[in-house]
């Protein structure tokens, strides 16, 4: 497992807190929550070792669409890129719900 | 057209059976009570740890369901996980007695043990089933065993303790695994690729037929909210763990010179009750729970039946007590089951003579004590188990001690050689009390080393290392005393041939436990141990459901 933090300055403030996603095989949890601090931050534990500059690429991508005031807390179980950008995706379009 | 139940993950199962816009949460993701036990080895834990517990309404009947997500690190049960089962099943039996109408559903997707947190699953396992047990007393306790991972080891003897069990055609319920059979029989045993025996042995479909489990229904949503219906409308009126004669009788009789198959099983549910006697051996084998058992009853000897069965009536510290022991009968009928196991036999045999013990006294003001002497090296790993329901044995063994003790038998556990697995679980979990020799050749696990080594596909070396860090994975008594669970643990000089000085101290402990036990399991985690350390977590996560409950 391995473990670290990427943080990134953000302005949009989102409207509830989001969870999506298992930490099964080839699957990762996503917890979104509002933040205050005026930045993304990315928590992530992953099971795969040594991929931390793919992560900071797929937030980079992620934040460059979506600039939210927000902690995102992530646990991974060895998911694609592809499908940690799905995830994120989804993770906002919930939080972005104004039904609770 | 259908909707899938089964590809839904563990919080939508929750969600698609509630009546909608009815479900509520408790213990969320958010609440972050994760498995402290997983990164402390390297492996990332889930929010939630894999149990969703869940309220609403089913067709506006007040319901919980306890979903168990098979998809993180397969359904296994760890300490936190298994106290929200265990934890959310005492709320539900509190609001029961207190007058409120629950329908209690679990959904079982579980391999099992988490053997990452190995002895806190055991722990836990026992107390789930303890609240089942005390629960289907009010209200039928229902489980569904959906498919995926499907329902195996210490779980499977759970789902075997519910009042109703709902299952699909793709779903496997049994005790071993296929893959651990043929690991620890061999393949002559049980061929593990053979996908036809497979399914025809612990598939669905077969439990149906064989009649172990209730409905069989289609992967469809609809599908499975009316089984559930049925099953609070319609309960069924005798628990299959209390049909011991049934399957005392039934097991006699199988024709262990051919390999049985379903159609067999059939044909035995429909013969009339007439047990077999098997022939008795002659020569007992030695062994630390023969050796015991004749010590703590003064020689008296064993009524029961069944050679693997020791069971007698003495007093014992001014009382009567019952003691009961499984031990070695090399001449047993079930060859997978001839060194002390639990097989089909001793799981049934047990629940015979605890529930001879209820009904005797069930008049009585003052009942007997109750003592399990625990030597067990493992359940029986066989093809024919499989088949005809070791779970059921097994469960038949733990509503049987659950029993005693909610109706106010002492229930005591005195662990004086190996206590393994689904054998442990069987015989001594349920005890109220549980007190042990302080001998460093005793083994209390959920799996061997080297089973749980291939299944976690680590080294040797490297489980063992990971149990310095986790005392829940280590196998001596210490590291077992250390999670709080033992009311003593005993030193004496020599274990296999005790004086009277270490006669008199076990005697003296075993008195004092016996005395102090309660129709509960619950001084296990109020012990210096538990509260310090060894059940943090199992605490905590009552705490919190608590918190949340009203």
């Amino acid at each position: 497992m391995e473990s670290f933090s990427f943080t990134t300055p953000a302005k949009k403030s989102v409207a509830k807190r989001a969870h999506i996603g298992v930490v099964g095989s080839g699957d990762l949890e996503i917890l979104l929550e509002p933040g205050t601090s005026g930045t993304t931050i990315f928590n992530v534990r992953t099971a795969s070792e040594g991929f931390k500059e793919t992560w900071r690429a797929v937030f980079k991508r992620f934040t460059v669409h979506h600039d939210i005031d927000a902690i995102i807390t992530i646990n991974d179980f060895g998911a694609t890129p592809g499908v940690v950008s799905l995830r994120l995706a989804q993770a906002v379009e919930i939080s972005n719900q104004t039904k609770k | 057209m259908k909707t899938s139940f089964i590809e839904l993950k563990g919080r939508e199962r929750a969600q698609a059976l509630l009546d909608i816009n009815t479900f509520e949460e408790i213990l969320d993701p958010f609440e972050r009570i994760e498995s402290p036990h997983l990164p402390a080895q390297g492996i990332v834990p889930e929010s939630d740890d894999g149990v969703v517990i869940a309220r609403g309404t089913i067709s506006g009947q007040p319901a919980v369901i306890l979903s168990i997500e098979g998809s993180f690190q397969g359904g296994g049960i760890g300490e936190v996980s298994g106290s929200k089962i265990a934890g959310s099943l005492e709320y539900v039996l509190k609001d029961i007695q207190n007058g409120k109408k629950i329908i209690p559903v679990i959904i079982f997707d579980t391999g099992g043990v988490r053997l990452q947190e190995a002895n806190y699953g055991l722990l836990c396992i026992s107390e789930i089933q303890s609240a089942i047990v005390a629960l289907k007393r009010h209200v039928p306790v229902i489980g569904l065993i959906p498919g995926n991972v499907g329902c195996f080891g210490g779980m499977s003897i759970t789902a075997a303790l519910c009042s109703t069990l709902i299952i699909t055609e793709t779903a496997r319920f049994g005790l071993n695994g296929p893959e651990v059979i043929e690991q620890e029989a061999g393949i002559e045993e049980l061929n593990s690729r053979d996908r036809r025996l497979i399914w025809d042995t612990i598939g669905g479909r077969s439990r149906f037929e064989t009649g172990l489990v209730d409905q069989l229904v289609e992967d469809d949503i609809p599908a499975f909210k009316k089984a559930i219906i049925k099953a609070v409308t319609e309960p069924d009126t005798i628990s299959r763990t209390r049909q011991i004669e049934h399957y005392l009788s039934l097991i006699s009789q199988i024709d262990l010179s051919v390999k049985n198959t379903k159609t067999d099983f059939i044909e035995l549910n429909k013969k009339k009750k007439t047990e077999v006697k098997a022939v008795l051996e002659n020569k007992p084998v030695e062994g630390k729970g023969r050796t015991w058992f004749t010590i703590l009853t003064e020689g008296a000897s064993s009524i029961s039946e069944y050679p693997s069965l020791l069971v007698a009536d003495t007093q014992f510290e001014g009382k009567l007590t019952r003691f009961i022991a499984v031990v070695p009968n090399e001449a047993n009928r079930f060859p997978r089951a001839r060194h002390g196991e639990v097989g089909l036999l001793e799981g049934w045999a047990i629940a015979k003579y605890v529930r001879q013990a209820i009904d005797e006294d069930a008049h009585k003001a003052d009942k007997r004590n109750i003592v399990a002497i625990i030597d067990v090296p493992s359940q029986a790993y066989g093809y024919h188990e499989e088949l005809f329901g070791i779970h059921y044995a097994c469960a038949a063994g733990v509503d049987a001690y659950a029993s005693a003790r909610i109706s106010g038998h002492s229930v005591t556990g005195f662990i004086v050689g190996n206590a393994i697995s689904g054998a442990f679980l069987t015989h001594g979990m349920q005890a109220s009390r549980l007190v042990a020799l302080n001998d460093p050749s005793i083994n209390i696990q959920a799996m061997s080393k080297e089973s749980a080594a291939r299944i976690t596909k680590r080294t040797i070396a490297e489980l063992e290392k990971a149990t310095q860090k986790v005392p829940a994975m280590a196998y001596d008594v210490a590291s077992f005393n250390a999670l709080g669970p033992l009311d003593a643990l005993v030193t004496i000089t020599d274990t296999t041939h005790p004086d009277s000085v270490d006669i008199q101290k076990v005697s003296a402990a075993l008195g004092k436990a016996i005395h102090k036990a309660d129709d509960t399991l619950n001084q296990r985690l109020e012990t210096p141990n538990a509260i310090n350390q060894g059940r943090a977590y199992s605490r905590l996560v009552r705490t919190k459901i608590g918190e949340q409950w009203n």
